[in-house]
């Protein structure tokens, strides 16, 4: 089992969602998240004065699949996400040791 | 539902309690007159909804013995027990009640509506007047007890005209706030006029008592699946309705109660016995720290006179008498249309003094006031707004969004346009079949002109009202990084003065609607987008010199004409040609404040060593205007330093000290070079106070500059100045010079507010 989490642009959500439904994916968490990775943050010069804007708000998106699984839904998210831009964002996975259903109690891929 | 059934379950309960108590009574006490049964709370002011508790108190005069008493209790309290009934209960001696009732709050509350039901008639009255007496003369422990457990109650339950699922009992104006302001009249510490209470109360314990049915036990809470059934039992249209004849029962106890308040604490300061009465403006004067309506005064002949007292009292951070808004709404005279500006203008600062404003709104808008200005209000006044999003009704959301915009003048050009848009950007609301933006841009235009926009400004108006979800929007569905998404919002507001007024509009609007709305994360995905469009955009224009140039040669050194103002109906226009000297423009501002003539906006410009100035001033009330001669006399004093200026301005900062005033934003100063006019641009932004032009000016003289020429304006309360200033060879300033310049400018202001 693996957990997939993605940092993508925040107008990416809607495509990522649709594209990981298509596949089969029913359940996801989606948070609001700031930060920055080689695009650095920008400056912007506006009046004489500097605005740093270091930390640039995205989306995070966390998917649990089973292992077998996992290579194909990032591929999924990876090519809805893409712009082509810098600052696309990125899309990792994770070994997963147990997951449980919090109503039914079920364990490992049946709880997925 | 109904008085009448809360009545009649109260009275069956009373007569099934008499015949049981006397029953027992006879059976268990060897005195059976040793003991009285009452009734407190709710059920001792004799209305019982049909799932509220009996409060019962049963007084004993310590004759019989402990035995005897608890076998009587058992006897009493077992059998309405085994039916289910839910009793609560005590029973105390005199003097134990009136040492728990000094002691508890609760307790003291809930004897004030102490009644007799059967037993000993004499232990009630003794035990009544006791909590009477011991409610008045312990008023000045209790009530600040009690206002801080109104406090708490309201932080936790929030407030009931405004809440999706509201409870009707605990929120802020709900049953239990009506509890209250009863309980502080009975203090004695001030009067309130109950009767004004009495159909919220009505309505919002009908509503209740159809919540409750027939369960035992049951909730107060409003939830949203409830509603429409109560609704449509008390033959409402639709669940809309009930929520906005709810929210409107709560304003009116909300505001009575905010009113009481302010009463306690004037009369704690002494000020309501005094009934000082000081006059502040035309027709308008401070009683009992309440700005109100002078005695007599011509209403019918001044339509300007309400919006000048809202925006004379929002601005001190005083409330409005009650009183007043009951004289404009009975002496109610239409204003012309368009509105005059100085009507508009007290529009503008009663919306710019942010949080004191919803109070003065809401005493308006609670004698119809808002309405009759303003019809559109109207169709928003109240209404629910049943989304998950937001907090409030429609018109509280409005108020609260410009609550935020007031304290984002600064951010922009013209905050006057940011405050009217931002109190009517939701307008086009509660028509289901058009969408709300776009039919708020067409409710706005007339709106605008009528309140006396120009073209051009109820144009921009418009546009914002229409526009004003579009940055959230975009920002959180549209790549920032591609070039089309700036294209698509640049094409639909080309200007960088006007976006920045949609984003400070988005930003207020985002924050009043609440969290579920608004977040720092998409506050910055907000703000990246303008910063994009503004880059695109490239730069700021700055506003362009006054065109004056002078006629010839001048006749005498200072020459001064007084006109009647052709833009303000109060206002005067005084245009001064001088020959140019340093100091001249600070001398002659601080001659205007020191002579009472407030200014409204000011053009001057200094050619060939002559300066021309203009300016628009409104004398204060009861002021005389100066003659040309001592106008003069005055500027010359002060030009060749017989007139010590200085401490006479201080003296006029510290007399407008005196009231309790409202949080503002901190003074702003920005420095700019502008090529096109080969001078450096000193933008000061700030809240208007006496003094302000003298101040600035005078500082930049002494920094070793000139001031060429300068641009003054106030829109409402907010003072707008533009200063172009070189060195003295006609030169801009180096930028260090220039930002130096600035903060020099900055510092001085925030150490004068």
């Amino acid at each position: 089992m693996k957990l997939i989490t993605a940092i993508i642009k925040p107008f990416k959500l809607d495509d990522v969602k649709e594209a990981l439904t298509a596949f089969g994916i029913t359940g996801m968490t989606v948070s609001e998240a700031s930060g920055f990775g080689r695009q650095g943050g920008h400056t912007e010069v506006y009046r004489g004065a500097e605005y740093t804007v270091d930390l640039i708000p995205k989306i995070r998106l966390e998917v649990l699949v089973d292992g077998s699984e996992a290579d194909k839904v990032i591929d999924v998210i990876v090519k809805a996400a893409s712009t082509g831009a810098i600052g696309d964002g990125k899309v990792w996975s994770s070994p997963v040791d147990n997951i449980v259903r919090v109503r039914t109690g079920e364990r490992g891929t049946d709880a997925i | 539902m109904g008085t009448r059934e809360r009545r009649d379950r109260s009275n069956k309960f009373d007569h099934e309690l008499r015949v049981l108590f006397s029953n027992c009574a006879n059976e268990h006490l060897q005195k059976p007159t040793s003991l009285c049964l009452t009734a407190v709370g709710g059920y001792g002011r004799g209305e019982l909804a049909p799932g509220s508790d009996l409060d019962i108190l049963i007084l004993h005069d310590g004759f019989e013995s402990q035995g005897a008493i608890s076998n009587f209790v058992n006897s009493f309290l077992y059998p309405l027990w085994d039916r289910g009934i839910s009793i609560d209960h005590s029973i105390r001696t005199r003097s134990q009640t009136r040492e728990i009732a000094r002691s508890d709050i609760r307790v003291g509350l809930g004897l004030l509506d102490i009644r007799f039901i059967a037993g000993n008639e004499d232990l009630h009255s003794d035990v009544s007047s006791d909590a009477i007496e011991s409610w008045h003369k312990g008023r000045d422990g209790f009530l600040p007890q009690l206002r801080k457990s109104i406090q708490e109650r309201e932080a936790r339950f929030g407030e009931l005209a405004f809440l999706l699922e509201p409870d009707l009992k605990e929120a802020r104006g709900g049953l239990r706030d009506i509890n209250a302001i009863r309980a502080i009249e009975k203090s004695g510490v001030v009067t309130v006029s109950l009767a004004r209470l009495a159909e919220s109360e009505a309505l919002l314990s009908n509503v209740r008592d159809v919540l409750h049915g027939d369960k035992k036990r049951a909730r107060d809470q409003l939830l949203l699946t409830e509603q429409d059934r109560i609704a449509k039992i008390m033959s409402f249209k639709d669940a809309d309705e009930l929520m906005g004849e709810i929210a409107k029962a709560a304003r009116a106890v909300d505001y009575l109660m905010d009113l009481t308040w302010h009463r306690i604490e004037s009369a704690k300061k002494g000020w309501f016995n005094k009934s000082k009465s000081e006059q502040i403006g035309k027709g308008l004067i401070v009683l009992n720290s309440e700005v109100t309506i002078e005695k007599n005064y011509e209403i019918s002949s001044d339509p300007g006179i309400g919006f000048r007292a809202a925006a004379t009292a929002a601005q001190r951070g005083l409330p409005l008498a009650i009183d007043a808004c009951i004289l404009l709404a009975e002496n109610f005279t239409p204003l012309p249309n368009p509105w005059p500006k100085s009507v508009l203008d007290d529009l503008v600062s009663l919306i710019g003094a942010g949080n004191s404003m919803i109070r003065v709104f809401e005493a308006l808008d609670q004698e119809g006031l808002v309405e009759k200005w303003i019809p559109e209000w109207s169709h928003i006044r109240f209404l629910p707004q049943r989304n998950v999003l937001h907090r409030h009704t429609v018109d509280r959301h409005m108020l609260e969004t410009a609550v935020r915009a007031a304290a984002l003048t600064r951010t922009v050009k013209r905050p006057d346009i940011l405050l009217v848009a931002a109190l009517f950007h939701d307008i086009g609301k509660g028509y289901p079949k058009r969408d709300h933006s776009e039919y708020g841009e067409e409710l706005m235009k007339p709106l605008a002109e009528r309140l006396g926009f120009s073209k051009v400004d109820t144009e921009q108006i418009a546009l914002l009202v229409r526009e004003h979800l579009l940055l959230s929007a975009v920002a959180t569905r549209r790549d920032l990084d591609d070039p089309a998404t700036l294209n698509f919002v640049i094409r639909k507001i080309g200007d960088p003065e006007l976006l920045q007024l949609l984003h400070s509009l988005s930003i207020s609007d985002g924050e009043a609607t609440g969290h579920a709305a608004w977040s720092d994360w998409k506050a910055k995905l907000v703000s990246n987008l303008v910063e994009k469009c503004l880059s695109v955009m490239a730069g700021v224009k700055p506003v362009s010199q006054p065109d004056l140039i002078p006629s010839g040669e001048l006749s005498a050194e200072i020459e001064v004409t007084i006109a009647k103002s052709s833009e303000n109906t109060d206002g005067l226009e005084i245009s001064i040609i001088a020959r140019d000297q340093s100091g001249l423009l600070s001398a002659v501002a601080g001659v205007m404040t020191i002579s009472r003539l407030n200014v409204r906006s000011a053009k001057t410009r200094t050619t060939n060593n002559i300066a021309m100035m203009r300016w628009q001033v409104e004398p204060d009330a009861n002021t005389e205007v100066p003659s040309v001669e001592k106008l003069v006399a005055l500027i010359e004093k002060v030009l060749s330093g017989e007139s010590d200026l200085a401490s006479k301005i201080e003296e006029r900062i510290n007399n407008h000290r005196n009231y309790p005033g409202i949080p503002t934003p901190p003074p702003l100063v920005i420095a700019a070079n502008d090529l096109a006019t080969n001078a450096t641009i000193i933008e000061v932004r700030m809240h208007d106070r006496p003094g302000i032009l003298y101040s600035v000016t005078r500082a930049i003289s002494r920094f070793g500059v000139d001031i060429k020429s300068a641009i003054v304006s106030t829109l409402g309360a907010e003072a707008f100045d533009t200063l172009y200033v070189t060195d003295f060879a006609g030169e801009p300033l180096s930028s260090e010079r220039a930002q130096l310049l600035a903060t020099k400018v900055e510092n001085i202001l925030i150490t004068h507010l």
